[in-house]
């Protein structure tokens, strides 16, 4: 009876002292957690109620930010609408683009590594330089694309000076940085069994078909996982509306991101940029959840066993 | 082996050789195409301006005007920009790798009261996007702590465990090392820290570099919260700098393309340097998950 209580009193000084390294360990990122992420979380619904403009005392007015935002804002609409457009057209466009070149460099070719480096490139180069640099090919006049449209006789587009063609044009920018992609992809293909694709191929199945039942189902884990997150770092795409429209032409380039940060730091209504923070939080996390939702639908696990 | 079924494989060796051929090829093309704007912004940088505006463009510059360079320092700081932006970066990816190995090495390894809880909400920041915390975060810092023109903001919550991702990553690299190794150690008579310094660090040091890539990547892509946190033009850091310096110069490219290849220098030294790390790494987030 006593060695029992013994031992366990032991055990509990044991656990005593391996909690306290714990929470030494966690001070930091608790403080992080509570303080850069909860906190601001739950304040942004906070200032979003009131009318503050960071002069005054901030004066609680309920929702009418979110009335305001629905009802007379000039710029959500179309701010919405291009950053889903902005962000559908880039995920698609990389999502298939680095699959590709993720499959190609799969094979058996020389200078493998030189070339994966190549393609991963782009994503070490600071986005701000990206865009600037880019302005110039995209250039009205002396562009390098523009030189590319009268060569084959077409006429001379404006690519981001034009409302119409700015969204696909940042595009495929993103699509040109999908680097980091090709390389997940290409991890991902070569943990693909090589026998799955030789048993196929005794059975007489061809390239395509291959690809569809067996490329595919094994890599779906890591599709989804690159879907996710191309998803979400683009809804929130900023830079190339800070670096290089300002939103423009017109409200074409406005992304939700950028609206907020000219209504918070430009124009200094921070009780409305928090609103519009909020809208933005929403149609992410709707966006989250309807790929989560449908991902047991579509994500091959091997063997069943959920890990 | 039959006659019939050895053609057959020859055929098939010269169809696979064939296809790789073409893989090969298109291969080549689609890198030349990811290479080729970088090569026009670096051919133009070194064009005098009636060169870019000649018709047909040539891809290669006539006279290599290296001289651009020193003109465009006349105005963009890049040395003084570098240095603002390794202030920032260094000590952010130092204290965020420091941070998340200790906050990774308790949730994989230690028990504790509140284990699952202080995980959860660590998970559940995971899938908070970044720019939600933007506003608070800015009346945090500037309002309350009055840290107005200042890299703190930029660099303080990377002491504070270099965000979540990062801590999963360090986590998830812990578990996967055998436990025994640890349970020699106490046997020996190794306290907590010592089992982490002499022996979970060494054992995680690839995921460390990773962890402080992705800080460095985080920060170098980053113009929003340099802009928002920084107003004198001394402490610019690169994004800042070139976005400012383009403003001015409008219409000259060669300038603005010179000042744009000085900022992908660091990034392209950087990596050729630490490739190995860099698709190492990327490819550990992908797997982890």
């Amino acid at each position: 009876m006593e060695t029992i209580s013994k031992s366990s009193r032991r055990r509990a000084r044991i656990y005593s002292a391996e909690a306290r390294v714990a929470y030494i360990c966690l001070i930091p990122a608790f403080l992080g957690l509570i303080f850069l992420t909860y906190v601001p979380l739950l304040s942004v619904l906070g200032i979003s109620l009131t009318s503050w403009t960071g002069l005054a005392k901030p004066e609680f007015i309920g929702f009418d930010n979110y009335v305001k935002l629905f009802t007379t804002d000039p710029y959500i609409k179309d701010s919405i609408i291009a950053t889903i457009y902005f962000a559908l057209l880039s995920v698609a466009g990389s999502m298939i683009y680095s699959l590709f070149i993720a499959m190609l460099l799969n094979r058996k070719i020389p200078a493998r590594g030189f070339f994966r480096a190549v393609f991963y490139v782009p994503y070490v180069l600071p986005a701000a330089a990206i865009y600037v640099g880019w302005s110039w090919l995209y250039e009205a006049n002396f562009g390098f694309f523009n030189y590319l449209l009268s060569e084959i006789g077409l006429s001379k587009v404006l690519f981001i000076a034009d409302s119409s063609y700015v969204v696909p044009s940042l595009s495929l920018i993103s699509v040109w940085l999908a680097g980091n992609l090709i390389v997940i992809f290409l991890a991902g293909l070569q943990n693909v069994p090589s026998v799955y694709h030789e048993a196929a191929e005794m059975d007489g199945a061809n390239g395509w078909q291959r690809f569809l039942h067996i490329t595919l189902p094994c890599m779906s884990p890591i599709i989804f996982y690159n879907l996710l997150m191309s998803l979400i770092a683009n809804l929130q795409v900023v830079t190339p509306a800070l670096a290089l429209t300002n939103g423009g032409p017109g409200n074409s380039s406005r992304f939700m991101t950028y609206l907020m940060y000219d209504q918070a730091f430009v124009n200094y209504k921070l009780g409305y940029a928090c609103a519009t923070t909020f809208i933005i939080f929403a149609i992410l996390a709707a966006f989250t959840a309807v790929l989560f939702k449908t991902s047991n639908r579509w994500i091959f696990n091997e063997g069943g066993d959920d890990k | 082996m039959s006659v019939a079924t050895y053609g057959r494989l020859k055929s098939k060796k010269r169809k696979t050789r064939m296809a790789n051929v073409i893989t090969f090829v298109v291969v080549l093309v689609f890198a030349a195409l990811v290479i080729f704007p970088i090569w026009w912004i670096f051919r133009t940088s070194l064009m005098t301006n009636a060169e870019i505006y000649r018709y047909p463009p040539s891809f290669l510059p006539g006279d290599w005007l290296f001289s651009n360079y020193e003109k465009t320092l006349e105005v963009f700081k890049f040395w003084k920009y570098l240095w603002n932006t390794m202030i920032i970066i260094v000590p952010s990816c130092l204290a965020g790798t420091f941070t998340a190995t200790l906050c990774g090495y308790a949730f994989a390894r230690l028990r504790f009261r509140g284990k699952q809880f202080i995980w959860a909400l660590c998970v559940g920041s995971m899938l908070l996007p970044a720019m939600v915390t933007l506003i608070p975060l800015y009346i945090g810092w500037t309002r309350g702590l009055g840290l107005q023109d200042s890299y703190l903001p930029l660099i303080l919550p990377y002491f504070c465990g270099g965000g979540a991702f990062n801590i999963f990553l360090i986590r998830q690299f812990i578990v996967s090392i055998p436990r025994e190794l640890d349970q020699a150690a106490t046997i020996d008579g190794a306290g907590y820290f010592r089992i982490l310094f002499s022996i979970i660090i060494p054992a995680i040091r690839p995921a460390m570099i990773v962890v402080a890539l992705f800080i460095f990547i985080g920060l170098w892509n980053d113009l929003l919260q340099q802009m928002i946190y920084i107003n004198s033009s001394d402490k610019f850091t690169i994004a800042l700098g070139l976005t400012n310096f383009r403003g001015q110069l409008k219409q000259d490219w060669s300038l603005t393309m010179a000042a744009t290849c000085m900022s992908f220098a660091p990034g392209v030294i950087f990596y050729l340097i630490g490739q190995r790390y860099f698709v190492e790494g990327i490819t550990l987030t992908g797997m982890k998950n």
